[in-house]
């Protein structure tokens, strides 16, 4: 054997076991792996836990989560703002408690509205006030958080 | 489909959102923090097909989902609570949710929380191959790093992987 081989650096196991080793790369990889059993080892070691990651499930997006995005009664409207960090779950809780609130209090002030018609005429469609006022002003992907201002005025509970 | 061959972004999402949250998942480790990561990767993608170019639809996916992860541990290194650990080998704490995970039956789950031990510059590369199936240029072009660099990280992500799961029991 030459004094002067050089062993090919580890790392070249990924790239031959991906297919992403050039030609003289792989050359080098099975050289190498024809006299090493620790390379051998290292090599099963790779392809054996990348089998398990490729073989893993996919994972399932929670049920509601693409209806909750594509359905065009509540699908959110483009933001033309950054949106609030990805790492932000309770403060999605939170919004989905305003935005609960906010829906009550717009209801109940539509309600007034409707059931009430010697104050008033307008009857409005939720859904089209929903999507209306929504999307004229909402920065957020929550379009029924953006009733707040619309509730505001109601107070109601006093 | 519009007329020049451009997806609208609800097909992108009807067609490739389970794709996109799988990687999204494995990327962050647990469900609440993946919703949000596809919920912004969307909303890049819609601004994003104004100039998209008809191509590997799933590799510039994977291009935007991996930045906005990115940007988000970013954002958490400049949080002085959450800073990195000096020594970038030392295995960074698991993502939030990934021990509860682990006590759930099934190897996906020791997978995942054996991936969500891995410190994100292994963690993403051995994701966007392993998972994503992307190839090192690719990955490479997502991370802005050489190819040589996405070689050495995938190979030290997956010889971490492999003792973290050997140490789980997962594997012998």
């Amino acid at each position: 054997m030459s004094a002067e081989r050089i062993d090919p650096p580890e790392e070249l196991l990924s790239a031959y076991l991906d297919g992403e080793a050039t030609p003289d790369e792989r050359a080098r990889v099975e050289a190498q792996l024809a006299t090493s059993e620790e390379w051998r080892d290292v090599l099963e070691e790779l392809r054996s836990t990348r089998a398990l990651l490729l073989a893993s499930p996919v994972r399932e997006a929670p049920t509601g989560f693409w209806d909750s995005l594509l359905h065009p009664d509540i699908a959110p409207p483009l933001p033309t703002e950054p949106v609030r960090s990805i790492e932000s779950a309770p403060s999605r809780r939170r919004s989905r408690a305003i935005a609960w609130i906010a829906g009550a209090a717009a209801a109940a002030a539509i309600a007034v509205v409707v059931l009430v018609p010697g104050q008033s005429r307008v009857k409005p469609a939720v859904a089209t006030l929903v999507s209306r006022h929504a999307v004229r002003s909402s920065v957020t992907e929550d379009p029924v958080s953006q009733l707040a201002p619309v509730s505001k005025p109601v107070q109601l509970g006093r | 489909m519009t007329t020049d061959g451009v997806p609208t972004w609800e097909e992108v999402a009807r067609d490739h959102g389970r794709f996109l949250y799988n990687v999204a998942y494995r990327l962050t480790g647990n469900d609440d923090d993946a919703r949000d990561l596809v919920q912004e990767s969307l909303l890049r993608v819609r601004r994003g097909l104004e100039t998209y170019q008809p191509g590997s639809l799933e590799g510039w996916l994977a291009r935007i989902v991996t930045n906005v992860f990115l940007d988000e541990v970013r954002r958490k290194r400049r949080r002085p609570e959450q800073a990195l650990p000096e020594n970038p080998d030392r295995v960074l704490p698991a993502a939030a949710g990934a021990d509860e995970m682990a006590a759930a039956a099934g190897l996906s789950d020791e997978i995942q929380v054996a991936l969500a031990s891995l410190p994100e510059e292994f963690r993403v590369p051995v994701v966007l191959r392993d998972v994503a199936d992307r190839t090192y240029e690719d990955i490479a072009g997502s991370l802005g790093v050489p190819v040589g660099t996405v070689r050495s990280r995938l190979h030290r992500g997956r010889r971490m992987l492999r003792i973290a799961l050997v140490e789980s029991g997962a594997l012998e």
